[in-house]
């Protein structure tokens, strides 16, 4: 499942299960194309995991607690602790490696 | 629709270069040239603008000399070619925007000299900014520099005059080889900002004699081995990482003949140095066979060390740098520091070699000064040197022997690229070639990404230290990735003739696992892109301009086939500065290069810019 999140419901619904959040821009490109490779993933992992998507600029307090400093960054979380971040455009085959470690 | 967006077929190099030829050949046969009025032709090869070939014949066979006269007698360059009665002849080391007085004298015979007119030097040619000559200093090789930002590999004499330059940015190492041409860098760029096709095997007057494609392509450093055949670092062929293989290239067929992977003996991450990216986990940037010991020595700038591996097994043998955050399994490698004489690691590294009584020298940058982040000094706190290490593998014991550099500071700084060479015992140079100040200071930043600031300053400085004596010293304008001391002419083939061999084979450029759904919009990509497809031989090259932000995918598409390329219009693209020489001032442009190895059948070139996928009117047939 893809959800577009806010601050409050991102600390609600992460802290259980597998959450891949991406911190992203509206004006950064590979953010976009990143956009196309999670709807891959999520069609491909199925309810191994909740991709939450969390826009930079409404989002500014939890990306400077969670230290974002580039976009796209992904960060996988279990149970609300994060176990494995990446920074930059990745592939479909990278990011489903990283949830199936997880 | 039969409108196109720009488009151009550009011949190889090489191609060009055998066309001129040939037509040159051609008017010799046809023509009555003599050793009064001999053919002469600038610029032969149509990249060495200080060069000329100049042809006659003689009734019978006699060599020939050739004296270009240097300016008030100063830099005079004479070589005699062996006997001939078809003089076919480079003329090398001609001075830029000058009247070249140039001598040819038969043996024991007649002269003639000739006036050869040269255009101004490039724009591109570095600035001699101070040149400092001890009477000791008398070689008459010139200094060879190859860039690392927009400039052109170039050579100065030892009066500061530049000699010999390229109008192609070549670039990395220029390896000298047995039968003295030489090895470098293709000007042909694969992936910003890590790698080229692959080497030149090239002449002085600039001539390719082989060009050699490698699938994983090539960045840094190339050695010769005994056979002929060539060391040379590269990538996996899955790009996944970078600047971690090493492959062993035939030096008939360009064939693969071995590979070793770093990620076999290493863990990438582990001792990671504070310019570690986990894609350059190692950034391997200099190589060197030890035939003594049938070992390999790298440079590892994003470790922070020095390793040696087993040239048959591929096994780690040693590591030398500062043992501290490396894990516990790998503490049996390195080295400790023996006695208390001055001493310090080498961070960041580069152009490591091994001495022939096998001590260890490199260009230690001195980059962050540390492996432990809140350690990390700032450029303007940390010093560049030329090191001399002496190790004992049997007790794992290090000392410093000598350096030059620390003493000089900031001044001699470079945060990246820089070499040392070996001329004998305690005859060195170092060459500290990524010099970049920020207005009083070293820049923080890497100056490749300020181009265009007027408050940066870069510069490159080479010394040559005799006995604890620096007996030359030349600043030039612009980071300079090596420097080297070679003659231009040699004892050998000066100028083999015949047509530049291919050798070797391109890999398979990347594809984007996943495609944007949607449908061609019909329109031609608008011209406000600017956007301009090359088609060479074995790939082709699109570039645009597009605003941060946009999202662009280039697609080659036909009945059964779809082939994605992401282009990152990210202002920040670069996490290395390998191939700064191509790095475009305005960060909009965007270049995409793309192989048609591995793709087969004729294809729409189209592009998708955010939520429109445009034609580009232009067919690709792979």
């Amino acid at each position: 499942m893809i959800k577009e999140v806010l601050e409050d419901e991102f600390r609600q619904s992460s802290k259980e299960g597998l959450v891949l959040a991406d911190f992203y821009s509206t004006t950064c490109g590979p953010c976009k194309m990143l956009a196309f490779v999670l709807a891959d993933v999520d069609k491909e992992c199925g309810d191994k995991v909740t991709i939450m998507k969390l826009d930079f600029d409404k989002n500014r307090a939890l990306a400077e607690e969670y230290g974002i400093t580039g976009y796209p960054t992904l960060i996988l979380l279990k149970d609300g602790e994060e176990i494995k971040r990446t920074t930059g455009l990745q592939q479909k085959p990278a990011i489903i490696k990283m949830i199936e470690e997880a | 629709m039969t409108e196109r967006i720009s488009y151009s077929f550009c011949e190889s190099l090489r191609a060009q270069q055998a066309a001129a030829e040939s037509s040159l050949r051609e008017e010799f046969t046809q023509g009555d040239y003599t050793l009064e009025k001999p053919l002469i032709k600038l610029n032969p090869y149509l990249i060495n603008p200080l060069s000329a070939l100049v042809a006659f014949r003689t009734p019978e066979e006699t060599a020939v000399t050739v004296t270009i006269f240097g300016k008030n007698n100063k830099g005079t360059i004479v070589h005699t070619f062996p006997r001939e009665k078809e003089h076919i002849l480079p003329i090398l080391g001609l001075y830029g925007g000058y009247d070249n007085q140039v001598e040819l004298r038969l043996y024991g015979g007649r002269a003639q000299r000739l006036t050869i007119h040269t255009e101004p030097l490039s724009e591109r040619v570095p600035e001699l900014l101070k040149l400092h000559v001890e009477p000791e200093y008398t070689s008459e090789d010139l200094i060879f520099v190859t860039p690392s930002l927009s400039a052109l590999a170039t050579a100065f004499d030892r009066f500061g005059e530049v000699r010999w330059h390229l109008t192609v940015p070549v670039i990395f190492e220029m390896t000298r080889l047995k039968n003295r041409n030489f090895l470098i860098g293709t000007e042909r760029v694969m992936q910003m900002p890590y790698y080229m096709s692959g080497l030149y095997e090239m002449t002085m007057m600039g001539k390719i004699v082989k060009e050699y494609s490698i699938p994983g392509g090539y960045h840094h450093d190339q050695w010769e081995m005994e056979d002929g055949n060539i060391l040379v670092l590269t990538e996996g062929e899955s790009y996944e990482t970078v600047e971690d293989v090493i492959v062993l290239l035939s030096r008939e067929t360009g064939e693969i003949l071995k590979t070793w992977d770093l990620k076999d003996c290493l863990v990438p991450g582990e001792g990671p140095s504070g310019g570690y990216t986990p894609k350059d986990w190692f950034h391997n940037n200099a190589l060197w066979y030890d035939s003594h010991t049938n070992s390999i020595t790298l440079s590892g700038r994003h470790v922070d060390a020095i390793i040696n591996i087993d040239y048959d097994t591929g096994r780690l043998n040693w590591i030398l740098g500062d043992p501290e955050t490396w894990p516990e399994d790998k503490q049996k490698y390195f080295f400790q520091i023996k006695g208390d004489g001055d001493f310090d690691w080498p961070y960041e590294q580069h152009g490591c070699l091994v001495t022939p009584n096998g001590g260890i020298m490199c260009f230690d940058n001195g980059h962050y000064r540390s492996k432990i982040r809140e350690k990390f000094r700032l450029n303007r706190d940390s010093f560049s040197r030329g090191v001399l290490y002496r190790i004992d593998r049997e007790t794992m014991t290090i000392e410093q022997l000598w350096q030059y550099g620390k003493e000089r500071g900031e001044e001699f700084f470079s945060s990246y690229i820089g070499n040392v060479e070996w001329y004998g015992e305690d005859h060195y140079l170092v060459h500290s070639g990524g010099i970049q100040y920020y207005g009083e200071h070293a820049s923080e930043k890497p100056a490749a990404l300020l181009q265009g600031d007027p408050n940066v300053r870069a510069e490159s400085i080479t010394v040559e230290v005799l006995q604890g004596k620096v007996i030359f010293e030349m600043k030039i304008e612009g980071n300079f990735y090596r420097a080297k001391k070679m003659s231009l002419y040699h004892e050998g083939e000066n100028l083999p003739l015949g047509e530049g061999i291919l050798a070797g084979r391109m890999g398979v450029t990347p594809e984007f696992d996943t495609l944007i759904p949607m449908e061609p919009c019909g329109e031609l990509l608008p011209y406000r892109y600017e956007a301009r497809l090359t088609e060479e031989e074995d790939r082709f090259v699109f570039k645009a301009i597009f605003e941060g932000g946009q999202m662009v995918m280039l697609m080659l598409e036909n009945e059964t086939q779809e082939h994605g390329y992401f282009i990152s219009t990210s202002k920040n693209k670069f996490n290395a500065l390998c191939c700064g020489t191509f790095i475009e001032k305005d960060p909009r442009n965007i270049t995409l290069n793309v192989n048609k190895a591995g793709l087969k059948g004729t294809f729409d070139v189209r592009v998708i810019v955010d939520d429109k996928k445009y034609e580009t009117g232009i067919k690709i047939t792979c």
